[in-house]
């Protein structure tokens, strides 16, 4: 009761913080795009964790509502954490007080803790996969990003359901989706008619693949978000832009994806002949398009020999 | 004062030639063979590896060996998944002219059991192969295949690290053989030029080198053709990934191929392909 009131008085009082002098992360600048009244988005490198960009790959965004900020996706490391809660006060006076995780993977929730005083929420089936890959992701940003971490400030979000919710008195739509990990938590706000898509959306990035369930769910799901006819999709990686441009650019790459790897292995090709095709131009403008069809193709191929040349059921 | 005589005049020189050519003759025969053979065998490891001469040596023995570009090595980059990273053999542009190949060798140089297969194409098979492989950490990979007397070298390199999103504990851990232990399943894919056969035996492959987890491997593939006469072999070790699957190229034949397989326990297992 106390923090509502006093949340209240601030909102009254605040008007967002003049940018004094420019948040640094990993010697660059760390900044704030507005994507919409009272939100915003923090994009990240379009890069695989490495040593140079200290593990700042994937996007944040934030609404400031009256009751207090809520954050989606909270980076890759406490010390990100803490950097990008300087940038949102920056922005808004009012507290982060819900951290929303769109999924498990370490780019999304290593941060929270330089949230303490948030509620951290996921859905459960993303929870499930957090405490199942913690170790071994934990693991994975340390290596490659050549930086330790506090592995026991890496703790897991508490569970919300999807469906219709409100935060403080803002209310959110919640989808809960399986396409990208296997737990995939996509986030509307009518209010403003933004998408929050998590790792379901790419932009300008291309896909990653190692947890889905089915480059084909994943397609179909991003049917079901075209429905939605949002205005601006803030996409896990890459910049954000038109939800229809967003979401069909995803859905073009994995259609390509899919088709590649069922033409192989319908005709009982081997894994290297999938990469010795050649990747079409439209692709080729995206981040990473060669680094990441390499690894879904040795991600994915064992299931689609399984499915197609095999007959087993996945 | 004396003239000047100089020391080397022509008559002396000419009475001298018999003794230089003997001398030259003595140098040809006695120089050590092997030291003019290099002049043509390209030392020079293309991919600087330090274990080169010490494979070489091991795998290769004495027998003359060339690096050649027609020994295709196809692989990723990088491993995304150490334990099974499918790379592909093709040396039929070497196969094309030339001796027929008779032997075909393939292995890991920082690997802890460093061979990966020895394949006789013997009559039917081509000079092609895929399988998936382990790699414990970013190394090259060679392949070297004998044609007449000749081992004619191919190989690429591979890194060993995934991305940050991968799991490889979780990925890797492939327990599914329990189930479906000394399943044989295979397709057969014929055209004009060949048949190519894709084969996947469910078999955990341990190495022995993981503590209270004995060797328990596959050791030998056999192609027969349909009078049971043996007419490709391929023998493997540990470090081709569990549950093998092989991508083997063959001359065409109208009643297809029976394939054979042992591991160090004894197993047999079998199926039969018809186009």
């Amino acid at each position: 009761m106390k923090t509502r009131l006093f949340a209240s008085i601030a909102a009254l009082l605040s008007t967002p913080l003049a940018a004094s002098e420019p948040v640094m992360f990993c010697e660059r600048p760390l900044t704030a795009q507005p994507i919409a009244e009272n939100t915003w988005m923090v994009e990240g490198l379009r890069e695989e964790l490495s040593t140079s960009n200290c593990g700042h790959i994937g996007n944040q965004a934030f609404i400031a509502t009256p009751n207090g900020t809520i954050l989606i996706d909270s980076g890759s490391s406490p010390r990100f954490g803490e950097t990008l809660k300087t940038l949102i006060a920056q922005h808004t006076s009012h507290p982060v007080r819900w951290v929303l995780n769109t999924h498990h993977h370490p780019d999304h929730f290593f941060g929270n803790a330089a949230f303490d005083e948030a509620e951290h929420l996921t859905l459960a089936s993303t929870r499930a996969l957090m405490a199942r890959d913690r170790e071994a992701l934990i693991d994975n940003v340390e290596r490659l990003t050549g930086r330790s971490l506090a592995r026991s400030h890496i703790a897991l979000p508490d569970t919300i359901e999807a469906g219709e919710v409100t935060l403080g008195s803002y209310p959110l739509t919640l989808y809960a989706m399986r396409g990208h990990s296997g737990g995939d938590l996509v986030i509307m706000d009518h209010a403003t008619e933004v998408l929050f898509l998590g790792d379901m959306g790419f932009y300008q990035r291309a896909a990653a693949t190692a947890h889905s369930p089915g480059l084909q769910q994943w397609q179909e799901e991003l049917n079901d978000l075209l429905g939605l006819n949002a205005r601006i999709a803030v996409p896990g990686h890459g910049p954000s832009a038109p939800s229809n441009t967003v979401l069909e650019q995803t859905a073009h790459y994995l259609a390509w994806l899919d088709q590649r790897l069922g033409n192989a292995a319908s005709e009982g090709l081997g894994a290297n002949h999938i990469l010795a095709v050649e990747i079409p131009d439209a692709f080729n403008t995206i981040a990473l398009t060669e680094y990441e069809f390499t690894r879904s193709v040795m991600q994915l191929y064992p299931r689609y020999e399984a499915r197609l040349l095999w007959g087993t059921p996945q | 004062m004396a003239t000047p005589t100089p020391i080397i005049t022509l008559p002396r020189l000419a009475a001298a030639l018999p003794a230089f050519l003997a001398a030259f003759i003595w140098l040809i025969v006695m120089l050590p063979s092997p030291a003019l053979a290099t002049v043509n065998t390209a030392e020079q490891d293309p991919l600087d590896s330090f274990m080169w001469p010490v494979y070489r040596e091991r795998f290769l023995g004495d027998a003359p060996v060339v690096f050649d570009e027609r020994v295709i090595v196809s692989a990723p980059s990088f491993a995304e998944d150490s334990g099974q990273v499918p790379i592909e053999l093709d040396a039929r542009g070497l196969a094309a002219n030339g001796e027929p190949i008779t032997d075909i060798i393939a292995w890991v140089d920082l690997n802890p059991i460093p061979r990966l297969f020895h394949y006789s194409p013997m009559s039917h098979g081509l000079a092609k192969l895929s399988l998936n492989i382990r790699l414990e950490q970013a190394s090259a990979v060679r392949v070297a295949v004998k044609q007449g007397d000749t081992w004619h070298v191919g190989g690429t390199y591979i890194e060993a690290e995934g991305g940050g999103c991968t799991t490889p504990g979780i990925a890797g851990a492939d327990n599914d053989w329990e189930n479906t232990f000394g399943e044989l399943q295979g397709r057969l894919f014929a055209t004009e030029s060949e048949q190519r056969l894709r084969v996947r035996l469910s078999h955990p492959m341990d190495s022995g080198l993981i503590p209270s987890l004995p060797a328990f491997y596959v050791q030998s593939f056999e192609l027969l053709d349909q009078q049971g006469q043996k007419v490709a072999a391929l023998d493997i070790e540990a470090s081709v990934s569990a549950n093998p699957t092989l991508g083997l190229h063959m001359r065409p034949s109208a009643e297809g191929y029976v394939i054979g397989a042992r591991d160090n326990n004894g197993n047999r297992f079998s199926i039969g392909l018809q186009p």
